[in-house]
């Protein structure tokens, strides 16, 4: 199988991603002759990680891709996967594939596939699972074709190794399309957040308040236990509608989905809709004072309890046992 | 301005779903279905447009199974002027995205609005699909809209993983919404009552020159199964210092995620 990595970088550090999605095509094919491209200021500086992480050849483009303009991306996408004949092309799940992923796929007469948890090959196709209906069930499905499958990889779903021999990383130079139609969306002002905090859906380790918190002063709480562990940290609907935390920091099926190796839910009821967001992480502690409540359902450890109590001392025991 | 507004019936979000006796499709007889809630931010800014540029007009269109009649009278109550159903059973996103490119050709939206998601199938697929069927730019998931129609433009501003976006696009544009754009409206019972006068055009995947076989799902299911379930997990009910000293062993020592 002949592989696309469509990698992603901050400014020339490359994302966890784009390690799960070496991971996931060798994975997928031992024998993948895997390409990488990564676009956007900084990306030339990722190439030699890509090969290091088992990329033959990787395309970067940093002229002419900022700012992002979704369709010149998609452009450079098809391009390159139109170029390598991918039969697969991999995104990590999160905002850049769900702006261009349908488009991709549709330009290429693929298929998408979104937000898979596993993929594997049996010689006859390619086996995705992934979540729908906000988690509530899971399906399995077969693909073999028309057209190359395009797959969104949930983060943190697929596991990482480092290929023993790294690919040859032949680099080079891709240029940005020249067509103005490619324009017709461009961004035009970024504002970037200032904090420190790893990014919510890549965090693996996630700690969420509810209503329950009471103030956005309280949320501190919250923060302070995250900083210790350096942990994203999120909040149920209830808590962004009452104001305590902002959307951005919203699990559940109308905010982000997460699926860190540790999710704490502190005062979280449990709605279907705030676990449709995080009941795919591997360890789930819950702090709840109801001893009924429904978090406690898809909890590993179920913490009966007051959070303004237990939060502050838990806290300070992590602080203590990570010196 | 011609404003073009997609919406799919899903299943509710409280509904509890289970599989049916084929193991490879949903037991959805007696399930409430609901206007995809991505796709009331659309209709309702679609309204807001209509009201702010006089001579406006929406056109609703939703393709699907039977339940679609529910998206249609659901925007006629709110006062779609025109709505067009695509009787399509088992279509995938990107055979809605065919149907609806082919049922739009006619009526030539200046904006198409849409939800950032169905949280059916959750593929974020249908609006880039669309823009691409038509030939027109894709905007996605935004939380506030700005529409130049003399300039020919739009501002939308959205979250991108952690950076907030201002993102221009030139009309006619493919525009998906997400929660923070508005506050929809509910239809009025004057708008139910005045819906029952209006009837939807029903159209078919033939009178639409596609042939049906081409809108089902490329990737064939094996099966659907409710996620998998948890065993009871460990509960701790000790004095708050205890509690604390006992999830911090268990998550360093046993759990080992810390
Ligand atoms: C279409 C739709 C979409 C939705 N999308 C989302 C979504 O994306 N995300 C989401 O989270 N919700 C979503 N919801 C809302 C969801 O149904 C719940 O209302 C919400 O998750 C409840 O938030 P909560 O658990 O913080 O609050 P509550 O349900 O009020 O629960 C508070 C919990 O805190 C506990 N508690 C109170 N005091 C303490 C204390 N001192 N110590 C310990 N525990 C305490 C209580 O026992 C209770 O369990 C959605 C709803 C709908 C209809």
């Amino acid at each position: 199988m002949t592989i696309l990595l469509i990698a992603e970088h901050a400014g020339g550090t490359l994302k966890k991603s784009a390690h799960e999605l070496s991971s996931a095509a060798r994975a997928l094919d031992a024998g993948a002759t895997i390409h990488a491209l990564a676009l956007g200021a900084g990306a030339t500086s990722v190439a030699t990680e890509l090969a290091a992480w088992g990329a033959q050849a990787v395309r970067v483009g940093e002229e002419g891709f900022e700012p992002y303009a979704p369709l010149c991306w998609t452009c450079a996408v098809v391009d390159v996967a139109n170029a390598v004949k991918a039969d697969v092309i991999l995104f990590g799940a999160g905002a850049l594939s769900r702006d261009i992923a349908g488009r991709v796929a549709m330009r290429l007469g693929g298929t998408l596939a979104s937000d898979c948890m596993a993929l594997s090959a049996d010689g006859k196709g390619i086996k995705i699972v992934r979540p729908t209906h906000a988690g509530r069930v899971t399906t399995t499905g077969a693909f073999s074709g028309p057209g190359p499958l395009v797959a969104t990889l949930r983060a943190n779903a697929f596991a990482v190794l480092k290929p023993a021999q790294p690919g040859a990383g032949n680099v080079a130079n891709l240029n940005a399309p020249t067509d103005t139609a490619d324009l017709r969306a461009i961004v035009t002002a970024t504002v970037q957040s200032t904090g420190t905090r790893p990014e919510l859906s890549e965090a693996s380790i996630v700690i969420s308040g509810g209503r329950s918190l009471g103030s956005a002063e309280n949320f501190k709480l919250i923060y302070d236990l995250c900083d210790v562990l350096g942990a994203a940290p999120g909040a149920s609907r209830a808590a962004v509608d009452a104001g305590y935390a902002p959307h951005a920091m919203q699990v559940g099926q109308t905010g982000r989905t997460v699926n860190p190796a540790l999710y704490i839910a502190c005062g979280i009821s449990g709605a279907i809709q705030h676990l449709a967001g995080m009941r795919t992480s591997k360890t789930i502690v819950a702090i709840n004072k109801d001893p009924n409540a429904a978090i406690f359902n898809v909890a590993d450890l179920a913490v009966v309890g007051d959070l303004f109590q237990i939060l502050p001392a838990l806290t300070e025991e992590f602080r203590k046992a990570l010196k | 301005m011609k404003i073009a507004v997609c919406l799919k019936p899903v299943p509710s979000t409280t509904a509890d779903l289970r599989p049916a006796a084929d193991g490879k499709s949903l037991q959805l007889s007696g399930v409430e279905m609901l206007v995809n809630p991505y796709d009331d931010y659309a209709f309702e800014a679609a309204l807001k447009l209509r009201e702010a540029l006089p001579g406006s007009s929406i056109l609703a269109v939703s393709a699907g199974g039977d339940d679609t009649a529910k998206c249609v009278l659901h925007a006629i109550a709110l006062g779609a002027d025109a709505a067009i159903q695509v009787k399509a059973p088992g279509i995938s996103a990107r055979g809605a995205a065919f149907a609806i490119a082919a049922a739009l050709k006619d009526f030539a939206p200046d904006l198409v609005l849409c939800g950032r998601q169905a949280i059916d199938d959750d593929q974020w697929e249908f609006p880039g699909a669309l823009g691409e069927l038509l030939n027109i730019p894709h905007v996605t998931a935004v939380q506030s809209l700005n529409v130049d129609v003399d300039g020919k433009k739009l501002t939308g501003k959205r979250r991108f993983n952690r950076d907030e976006q201002t993102i221009e696009a030139t009309l006619p544009a493919v525009v998906s919404c997400d929660k923070g754009l508005n506050d929809p409206r509910s239809p009025t019972l004057k708008g139910r009552l005045d819906a029952k006068k209006k009837t939807a055009t029903i159209k078919t995947p033939a009178d639409l020159g596609l042939d049906p076989a081409a809108l089902i799902s490329t990737i064939r299911i094996e099966t659907i199964a409710p996620p998998p379930q948890k065993s009871p997990g460990r509960i701790i009910t000790l004095p708050p210092t205890d509690a604390a000293r006992e999830v911090v062993r268990w998550l360093c020592d046993e759990a080992k995620v810390v």
